[in-house]
């Protein structure tokens, strides 16, 4: 019974061939793997894409992009915005298409039977916490309406939470505003992302450690 | 919950890569405008503010200890109380130090997974936990967690990147 339940309300996620291309290249482009490669395969990484903007010779110092040197304040704010722009819009262009192509969907079935035993959660649950990647407030309404319909207990409501939480809609945000720091880390794009996604697991399992704790007491102390 | 599943295969055949490439891009444009500039060039005015005032210094001498254990000066500190309140907002806490020399691209990097670890609790508290329903004796553990996954977030990150880069 619980099972055809759990076939009813967990939409199968559909995903060609094309969705697991799309989400290893964006894999791919956002790892750095080819940024000191020779040949074409530097076009398949993000900071090539993303170019450099050009200089301008200064007679007394080396020299300098149209950013400048020594300025301050908003005005110096305003002109280095303009020069994150270009990896923000590039990003976000690359993201939709990856998400277009189905490239998101294979990201979400290849995660979905991690994440399971992972946080101790049930099946249908974990599709919220895949819908958390891109969205804070829909992940969180889902997880609400599991509970309503009984299908997960306070406890595995606030363990996935705890997941949800700490750095929610992750790709969306990191996509954003993280996309302006690209050029400068000096590790693959993709690192951050791989060490967020640790550390949700890792924080929904001290939720967990910290609710069994909880519980023990509450036990011990009503008797 | 099945709606939003199904809607994605239909515009999927609708649109080309070009199409889907330019809307994206779109988007990134009204990030760009209307979410990150805004954020950086108040990031950069706080810092400013900071710095003519002497606070900026104050502040760096009080939490080099503490950030020192992160291998952080103290000024980055202002980059996580920044995250409390927005993301794009640390961002550009963090981006204006670096421009003023004060972290490097290193201490940069570390800072980044904790800045989204930490995902402004401050809205978070309505949009997350508000709308979930979860009990509300579990709110203070569950910011606790963005804390400590922050926190442990940047000596990983410093792990890895003294390893591997």
């Amino acid at each position: 019974m619980k099972d055809e339940n759990q076939g009813q309300k967990t939409p199968q996620i559909k995903v060609g061939w094309m969705g697991y291309v799309a989400f290893i290249l964006a894999v791919l482009m956002f790892s750095g793997l080819f940024s000191s490669s020779d040949g074409w395969l530097r076009a398949l990484d993000f900071n090539t894409l993303n170019g450099s903007f050009g200089t301008i010779q200064s007679t007394a110092e080396k020299a300098l992009n149209f950013r400048g040197a020594g300025g301050s304040g908003a005005k110096d704010g305003f002109i280095f915005a303009i020069t994150l722009m270009p990896a923000v819009i590039l990003a976000l262009g690359i993201i939709n298409v990856v998400d277009g192509l189905g490239g998101m969907r294979a990201a979400q079935r290849l995660m979905s039977p991690i994440l399971k035993p992972l946080l101790g959660i049930p099946g249908v649950a974990t599709l919220a916490c895949i819908a958390n990647m891109q969205s804070t407030d829909a992940a969180a309404g889902m997880i609400k309406e599991l509970y309503d319909k009984g299908e997960m207990t306070d406890e595995e409501r606030s363990v996935t939470i705890a997941y949800q939480t700490s750095a929610s809609a992750t790709i969306t945000n990191y996509f954003s505003s993280g996309a302006a720091v690209f050029g400068i880390m000096v590790a693959p794009i993709i690192l951050p992302l791989i060490v967020m996604f640790a550390f949700k697991i890792i924080g929904a399992n001290i939720m967990r450690m910290y609710l069994k704790a909880v519980y023990r007491k509450q036990a011990k102390g009503g008797k | 919950m099945a709606d939003a599943q199904n809607t994605a295969p239909v515009q999927e055949q609708k649109k080309n890569v070009l199409d889907l490439f330019v809307e994206g891009a779109r988007k990134g444009f009204d990030i760009g405008t209307r979410s990150l500039m805004p954020n950086v060039i108040m990031a950069f005015v706080i810092i400013r503010v900071l710095d003519v005032t002497g606070l900026l210094k104050i502040i760096g001498n009080v939490c080099a200890p503490v950030m020192a254990l992160f291998g952080l000066p103290g000024e980055a500190a202002m980059v996580i109380v920044a995250s409390i309140m927005s993301m794009g907002g640390a961002i550009g806490v963090a981006m204006s130090i670096f421009s003023e020399g004060i972290i490097d691209p290193v201490q940069l990097t570390t800072l980044v997974p904790g800045i989204y670890l930490m995902g402004n609790p401050v809205q978070n508290i309505g949009r997350c936990l508000g709308i979930s329903g979860v009990n509300t004796k579990h709110y203070a553990m569950i910011l606790l967690i963005c804390l400590i996954n922050t926190l442990a977030s940047i000596w990983v990150m410093r792990l890895l990147v003294t390893l591997f880069f």
